[in-house]
């Protein structure tokens, strides 16, 4: 009975969220229209989302968003498990080629962002603009995270709607590691001081190459040639000092910096029996999720460099051939609302930072929050240091795999 | 009957023919890509990764035949072959991920070896900087994939000694050796196994294919840098750029040449090996009994070993399931959690594709099988069997670009039809190998005696010929079954990541690297195999009859 009223309540409170979103101001009432014309047409589609599936917050997640759509929006909500994005930009690429048109493909969304997005916008993959006239888009912080208008240095321009926000973070036992390194030098002198006890994922798992965009921005001579793809014949010259330090730390990590383990998971396994010092995750709030989920110890705490860490936003977006483009479209507006957002930022189901601007939002929606940082959380946030342009990732990951695979 | 004989064998020849030939030139077209082999030539990794590739598969291949010929001979000498089959259909049905996954957790520096053994042995508090498992010799992708092949080597060998005909006859001729004065093994090894590994050609080049092209247990347990040529191409096929997955191809082209090359090899040197074995020099071999004891009974220590590493690996994977903050060097989780069977039991959609994909493959192959061996004239099917081990002997990164393809052209890529298409194709040439000697083997006589009491055909075959046959029907149906559980490639290419299965599950996950959930997947795809061969077992067991008055 209880579970009952609770739906109920969630229920009415969805409803809520529909019809303020409904009363939107002024310069928004244009796209009021369309966008119930836009639910309408949603209701009794299948939306099949291609989401990276590695982990099993994140599919129970899905699963809830799934069962909340169906529920408000009459939409059926598919969870297409995938390990690697760029297999989908492949898919989509191949049904282009075979001539399929619009509404003839088999991915209706598609959780994306970095050089994935850039290839689908630069190769015309993408669904025309319409991330921005999303109701629940005017609470969304693009101020205060303008990455969730710029991926990876590239314009968004409405193709992709913001979904959470990654800052590169690292977490390790303090009873074994009381002393966290703070930068990346600090982190060659504790390989030194430990040899075998560090690695990173093998490029090009995402985390593995956020930490050496992240080795790259702490030696890189001038950061601002970061922000623009690279000048040719600049790279090597830019990235001298990279590799330089790479060579220096690949000895003294695990299997001599010879092998790498497949994904960041992995190290957290490893971490968590003890094979390996520390551990990387993308998700500040991981180490906190895993505290809760009893896989890891409490004694666990997670921490940023002193000067900052990368980060940015992941998003959601629709190919040109979506089949249900509309009910994909409602299910991002859904995924941009308070209550999605919410649960999403609670390490009880996922753990990922918001895209919202808190302040934007009515009292009542704000209150779905937590406020009080939980053991494993990042007691003290540093700055987010921006991307390099996604131009960058390619070559870096080619370079890196040719030196050290 | 007879008149419908031939319109329903080309029917069957065309509804199974046709498609495979289809695939594989699709598959193979994928290979004029000039383009595509200049890159493959000008990568860095393919040289080694072929070499490694080598390595494992006939390492692997090499052991396993030795280990299964030498437990054969005992079993065959000692007549102890009944107890030495009974662990096999779990063990056979054992998927190829779930071993490795199981054996990772058993060798792992962090695994349940060293745990036992730390720290009062081995003195460490934190699991050592060994190189156990992917490591880069290929050792465990070697250990894993050898396990994994002496029992199917085992149950297609057992299939043909179960076999009435050549039951009776090889052991007649092995009674008729020992009169000239052979011991038991040298007459086993001069009279029995020239004839029983002859017949097992087929079954070994399925086992040289799979180890020379295997994609999922070399993800999970082989080398990683660099991964076997298998894992190199399958790593490309996925690739984003078009021109990688060519190279890709002709990766799988360049696993399709060294498969023939090596089994061609192969065969050569089991040519001359023979040659030389047949020219008998007279020597009989020191009686191992003396005249008229009984040789003795029981299993030999191999068998015991890889009896118990199975137990093992499945212990691991249970445990493993229900593991919380496990830290090294406990031998015990510190906390259970029932977390990841939650999570199962949340997406067990995932259970019920990989069950209705497995069951309606299993029958479909089943009954194109049985029809065909019922109506096809048997030159046909010598004919066709090569076309049918298409897909064994193809790599299946090669195969599988082949069916995607096909699947692109029917519009069933991500349709459930066409995953079912393709499961059935992967499945076919096994359930065809593992029912044929039985069903061909079948006595005539039967026939003839059915005939002359005046019953027509589909009495008999309804109420003497597949009753009969039952235990090979089931078997067959097990084997079926349980080879489309563990497709890995397949399901993951043609469903368009629509569909999960149990193995896909567990692969991805094992790449992620959570122990609970890989374990739960891998357990499940562990469990279910074992339960279709242990229905199969019971239906097929033979009927008891009860004596009237106890």
């Amino acid at each position: 009975m209880t579970t009952f009223s609770l739906s109920r309540r969630e229920l009415l409170l969805a409803a809520g969220t529909a019809t303020s979103a409904a009363a939107v101001p002024s310069w928004a009432q244009p796209a009021t229209p369309t966008w119930t014309g836009i639910e309408k047409a949603a209701r009794g589609q299948t939306v099949y989302f291609n989401a990276w599936a590695g982990s099993e917050t994140t599919n129970a997640y899905l699963q809830w968003v799934a069962a909340e759509v169906q529920a408000a929006y009459g939409i059926k909500l598919e969870h297409v498990k995938i390990t690697d994005t760029a297999d989908v930009v492949k898919r989509v690429r191949a049904e282009k080629t075979a001539g399929r048109q619009a509404g003839e493909g088999t991915v209706d969304l598609v959780w994306i962002n970095g050089e994935n997005f850039a290839a689908m916008k630069h190769d015309r993959l993408l669904l025309a603009p319409w991330a921005e006239a999303l109701p629940n888009f005017q609470y969304v912080d693009t101020m205060g995270k303008p990455t969730t208008l710029n991926d990876f240095s590239v314009p968004t321009d409405g193709q992709e709607s913001p979904w959470g926000m990654a800052q590169f973070t690292l977490f390790a036992d303090s009873k074994r590691l009381p002393q966290p390194p703070q930068s990346m030098a600090e982190l060659l002198a504790l390989a030194r001081r430990q040899p075998g006890r560090i690695s990173y994922p093998r490029l090009p798992d995402f985390t593995g190459t956020t930490f050496v965009k992240q080795a790259l921005l702490e030696h890189v001579a001038d950061v601002s040639v970061l922000a623009k793809p690279p000048v040719t014949g600049d790279f090597a010259k830019v990235t001298a000092p990279l590799w330089q330090f790479l060579d220096a730390l690949h000895p003294h990590l695990w299997r001599g910096g010879k092998q790498f383990p497949q994904s960041p998971a992995a190290i957290r396994q490893m971490m968590a029996d003890g094979e390996l010092l520390l551990a990387l995750t993308f998700n500040p709030n991981e180490p906190a999720n895993e505290i809760a989920a009893k896989r890891l110890p409490a004694t666990v705490v997670s921490w940023q460099f002193a000067q900052g860490t990368i980060g940015n936003t992941h998003f959601v977006t629709i190919p040109y051939n979506a089949k249900a483009a509309a009910g994909a479209q409602v299910v991002a507006n859904f995924l941009l609302s308070a209550k999605a957002q919410a649960r999403k930022a609670d390490i009880q189901h996922w753990g990922d930072p918001t895209v919202l601007d808190l302040a934007k939002l009515p009292a009542a929606e704000r209150a779905l929050f937590p406020s009080q940082p939980l053991p494993g959380q990042v007691a003290k946030p540093a700055p987010t240091l921006p991307e390099p342009h996604a131009a960058w990732v390619e070559p870096v990951e080619k370079e890196w795999t040719q030196r050290y695979l | 009957m007879t008149a419908f004989r031939l319109p329903f064998a080309t029917a069957l020849l065309l509804l199974a023919g046709l498609p495979l030939l289809a695939t594989a030139a699709l598959a193979l077209a994928a290979l004029l890509d000039a383009a595509a082999w200049r890159a493959l030539w000008e990568d860095p990794h393919w040289l080694r990764a072929l070499s490694l590739t080598l390595w494992t598969g006939l390492a692997s291949t090499a052991l396993a035949w030795w280990v299964s010929a030498a437990l054969l001979a005992q079993g065959f000498v000692r007549q102890s072959l009944g107890p030495l089959l009974r662990g096999l259909p779990v063990m056979l049905a054992t998927p190829h991920a779930a071993l490795a996954i199981g054996l990772v957790f058993l060798l792992a520096p962090s695994g349940w070896l060293l745990r036992a053994l730390s720290p009062w042995l081995t003195g460490f508090e934190f699991p050592p900087p060994w190189p156990t498992t992917q490591d880069p010799w290929g050792l465990g992708l070697i250990a894993a994939l050898t396990a994994k092949e002496i029992p199917f080597l085992l149950w297609t060998a057992a299939t043909q000694l179960q076999r009435d005909d050549l039951r009776q006859r090889w052991r007649s001729e092995h009674a008729l050796a020992q009169t000239l004065g052979y011991s038991p093994q040298r007459a086993f090894w001069r009279v029995v196994w020239p004839q029983l590994s002859a017949r097992l050609w087929w079954p070994l080049l399925a086992v040289l294919a799979y180890g020379l092209t295997v994609v999922d247990m070399a993800l999970v347990i082989g080398p990683a840098s660099p991964p076997t040529l298998a894992v190199l191409a399958w790593q490309w096929l996925q690739d984003a750029d078009l021109a990688v997955n060519a190279q890709g191809a002709a990766a799988g082209g360049v696993l399709t040449l060294t498969l023939l090359g090596t089994a061609l090899l192969w065969r050569g040197l089991q040519r001359l090996h023979r040659r030389g074995g047949q020219r008998l020099n007279g020597r009989r071999g020191a009686a191992s009994t003396p005249a008229g004891a009984q040789p003795p009974v029981g299993l030999p220590a191999s068998h015991l070993l890889l009896v118990g590493l199975y137990g093992a690996v499945l212990l691991a994977l249970a445990v493993g399931s229900i593991a919380g903050v496990w830290p090294f060097p406990r031998v015990w989780p510190e906390t259970l959690t029932w977390q990841a069977w939650h999570r199962v039991w949340d997406s067990r959609s995932t259970v019920g594709t990989t069950l209705g994909l497995a069951l309606a493959s299993a029958a479909l192959a089943l009954a194109w099988s049985v029809a065909w061996l019922e109506l096809a004239p048997r030159r046909w099917d010598t004919a066709l069997r090569p076309v049918l081990y298409l897909s064994l002997v193809l790599p299946a990164v090669l195969w599988v670009v082949g069916l995607y393809s096909l699947a692109l052209q029917w519009r069933l890529e991500g349709q459930w039809l066409g995953l079912l298409l393709a499961h059935t194709a992967m499945v076919l040439p096994y359930v065809l190998l593992a029912l044929s000697p039985a069903y061909l083997g079948f006595d005539a006589r039967y026939a003839q005696l059915s005939a002359s009491l005046g019953h027509g055909p589909w009495h008999f075959l309804w109420r003497i010929k597949w009753p009969l046959l039952r235990r090979a029907l089931a078997a067959s149906a097990a084997v079926g079954f349980a080879v489309s559980v563990a497709q890995y490639l397949p399901t993951l290419y043609i469903g368009a990541g629509r569909f999960s299965s149990v193995t896909t599950e567990a692969v991805n996950l094992a790449a992620g690297g959570q122990r609970s959930l890989t374990s739960a997947y891998a357990g499940l795809q562990f469990v279910l195999p074992v339960l279709a061969f242990a229905l199969a077992a019971w239906l097929g067991a033979p009927r008891r009859f009860k004596p009237a008055h106890p």
